[in-house]
């Protein structure tokens, strides 16, 4: 990637198409997500055989590293037993493994020269909506139900408040409008998923969502870890902790990972409260849509988006989500407790989508993009992130202080 | 306040579908590993 999205940024009395024709052919070059630029190439994406062998290899690798991850977290705590590092091997859990493993992975493939080629395999996205679907049937609706009320209130307070307060903020270091749209949706609602939506709402260039993407991945990785250590430095109880994660994390898969660290309560509210924001985030793009055709580029005839679009932008795996804890609470009722072993099979796959996603968390990350962007829009990211905790932090508070399910 | 007078970028329309295609493939896939599950065709032991 050029400096471009940073370029936007320092001239800002010019036009985005004089840089875009202006940038290099291979403006877009190092993706930082599968979805943003493919193994083939910024310009055209080419499913010829070599592309197919080479995602077959880098899925081989990927599925390797989720198996590694998972022997290590069987088997970790048995060899630390009766040594000095007993207590760190039992408390290391599965996303810790799988985002290392995923780093030196990334390393790997870096120096071998294989990660463009093989990047399409990382299905950070996929791996976690499935996990998501899957956790589902672990969360009784009930919780949901309960947890659906502050949920929402939260959601549409903090998107609204983080979304307005980026976008300002954004302006204010002199941004490119669409580059400003991909940053507020991306911190404000659900990190990489917001950004995918945004960029097509206001039809940003690919190089401003791979640049998007990354800054959401580098910052959602420390994230993980410090979230959950800060819940229980501030004593906070698990379902402020999960409504605090789920609010402030910017990609899914990463505050299930922080949500799993911090435990199973914390975990099912943190992925409501998310889910709960990966469904707003249709209104979002509709907004943008509308707002971009009609107040900034004011192209003439263009008609304002309806239900349609609406429908169109709707996270669908939501409404698997919902399914799978309606079909599972069904289920319960209707065998009791020769059910939850069942559940538990159901559980197991899930941790394997979520390790999934985590290994391609590690293996996505791409800090020289970020490097070359230049420092506003890391500011920006930055300081927006800050808001985020603290807005997140006090509504969290409020909403579920007294939550029981 | 810039002005993109550029055509649509192609790219990142069809990344913005290929998203939500994933998304109903993913919650096809885990309600059908699920009632695998629960029918019994994936066993314990399976799943490692």
């Amino acid at each position: 990637m050029t400096a471009d999205a940073t370029r936007t940024g320092d001239e800002p009395g010019t036009t985005d198409a004089t840089r875009v024709d202006d940038a290099p052919a291979d403006v877009a070059e190092p993706s930082t997500s599968p979805t943003v630029v493919g193994p083939a190439g910024p310009t055209s994406v080419v499913r010829d055989g070599a592309f197919w062998a080479w995602t077959a290899l880098g899925l081989l690798i990927v599925v390797g590293l989720a198996a590694l991850t998972r022997y290590l977290e069987q088997n970790v705590p048995a060899w630390a037993e009766g040594s000095a590092v007993e207590d760190i091997g039992a408390a290391i859990e599965y996303p810790v493994y799988a985002i290392l493993l995923g780093l030196l992975g990334n390393v790997a493939v870096t120096l071998l020269g294989w990660r463009d080629r093989i990047a399409a395999a990382f299905r950070t996205e996929f791996f976690i909506k499935t996990g998501l679907v899957l956790l589902g049937a672990s969360i009784n609706l009930a919780v949901i139900a309960s947890a659906a009320g502050p949920a929402i209130a939260q959601a549409i307070l903090l998107i609204s408040g983080v979304f307005l307060f980026t976008w300002w903020l954004a302006g204010r270091f002199g941004l490119d409008d669409k580059l400003r749209a991909l940053l507020a949706s991306a911190v404000s609602i659900c990190g990489v998923s917001a950004a995918i939506a945004a960029a097509g709402a206001v039809r940003a260039r690919r190089e401003q969502l791979a640049y998007t993407a990354s800054l959401v991945i580098v910052f959602a990785l420390p994230s993980i870890f410090i979230l959950p250590w800060l819940a229980d430095v501030f004593g906070l109880s698990d379902a402020v902790a999960g409504a605090w994660i789920g609010g402030n994390i910017d990609t899914t898969a990463a505050v299930t990972a922080a949500g799993a660290l911090a435990g199973e309560e914390a975990l099912q509210i943190a992925s409501i409260v998310k889910v709960t924001q990966n469904a707003l985030m249709g209104v979002v793009a509709v907004a943008l849509t509308a707002y971009f055709t009609l107040r900034v580029e004011r192209r003439p005839g263009a008609a304002r988006p309806g239900l349609g679009e609406l429908w169109a932008r709707f996270p669908k795996f939501v409404l698997g989500f919902i399914a799978a804890s309606v079909i599972a609470t069904w289920y319960l009722d209707s065998t009791g407790a020769d059910g939850k072993a069942t559940i538990a099979i159901v559980n197991d796959l899930r941790v394997w989508f979520l390790i999934l996603a985590f290994v391609s968390i590690g293996l996505e990350v791409r800090v020289a993009s970020l490097r070359e962007a230049g420092w506003r829009p890391v500011a920006v990211f930055a300081s927006a992130t800050v808001f985020n905790l603290a807005l997140a932090l006090g509504l969290a508070s409020v909403l579920f202080r007294n939550f029981s399910a | 306040m810039t002005t993109d007078p550029s055509p649509p970028n192609p790219e990142t329309a069809g990344e913005s579908r290929l998203a939500f295609n994933e998304d109903w493939v993913a919650t096809i896939l885990g309600l059908a590993l699920l009632a695998l599950v629960l029918l019994g065709a994936i066993p314990a032991g399976l799943v490692p």
